[in-house]
């Protein structure tokens, strides 16, 4: 028998449900709502190749209350990712330096909030453009 | 001197590049994504009804830049799901790992393919 008698500390199994590490569990969590609006457009493909029928069936439950609800929620998912994304990355990349000083991680992460808003804010400006124009 | 054995090489880079560009592409223009195919194309909000149509999606979907756009938004979202899915269930100590790896990483391999297979079918 070993001598050796760790101590292990007792973690309850709903860990992830509480405080500390609740914040970690529902970042990670908006990835299921990015896998799940990859899924509505892999419907959408899947409509598609079917023909005209089964997409306007796809149309159709876009138009419908349930799935603006569910696009809204998926928004809402989408944005929490997009701040935790760039404040997670400060974390995961080698130190920025910058005329000799540490950037701070939170100059980083703002500019990567900003950056993602400018190329949602860009892509939806591009497309009502053409729309207007075509 | 007994010479040194071969590390074994992990797959977990790649899982995690694909997470890295999934979570990057989604930060970048996930919300514009939802807000354009989810409320501003069914509603007919700024952009011509036409837009949706299956002509429309059709001839996206045949474009062979508009196909690379397809299976790139949506693998690469269901390959950044799966990671965070994996790791948050691993850490949740929800099952055995080869389970929790089939139930993710697999399920997301076998949605790729079948979004090849249907811009395949859907043809040029």
């Amino acid at each position: 028998m070993s001598e050796r008698r760790p101590y292990v500390r007792a973690q309850p199994r709903d860990w992830w449900a509480r405080k500390p590490y609740l914040g970690y569990t529902l970042r990670e969590l908006t990835g299921a709502g990015v896998a799940l609006y990859g899924g509505i457009l892999l419907a959408g493909l899947i409509s598609l190749a079917r023909g005209p029928d089964a997409f306007e069936g796809f149309r159709s439950f876009l138009s419908s209350r349930l799935s603006l609800l569910i696009h809204l929620l998926l928004l809402a998912v989408m944005i929490w990712h997009v701040v935790t994304w760039f404040q997670t990355m400060p974390k995961t990349m080698p130190k920025l330096i910058a005329g000799g000083q540490h950037v701070p991680q939170q100059k980083l992460t703002v500019a990567g909030v900003a950056l993602a808003a400018l190329c949602s804010v860009a892509l939806i400006v591009l497309v009502v453009a053409v729309g207007a124009l075509s | 001197m007994t010479p040194r054995p071969v590390p074994k090489r992990s797959m977990s880079p790649v899982f995690w590049l694909m997470f890295g560009a999934g979570g990057m592409l989604s930060a970048l223009f996930g919300p514009a994504l939802i807000i354009l195919t989810g409320i501003m194309l069914p509603l007919g909000l700024g952009v011509p009804g036409r837009f949706g149509d299956y002509g429309h999606a059709l001839r996206f979907a045949q474009n062979p830049l508009g196909k690379l756009v397809v299976l790139a938004v949506i693998a690469l979202f269901f390959w950044h799901g799966a990671e965070r899915i994996f790791l948050t269930l691993k850490d949740m100590r929800a099952g055995a790992l080869p389970v929790l790896r089939l139930a993710t990483y697999g399920v997301a391999a076998i949605l790729t393919l079948l979004t090849l297979a249907l811009l395949l079918e859907i043809g040029f």
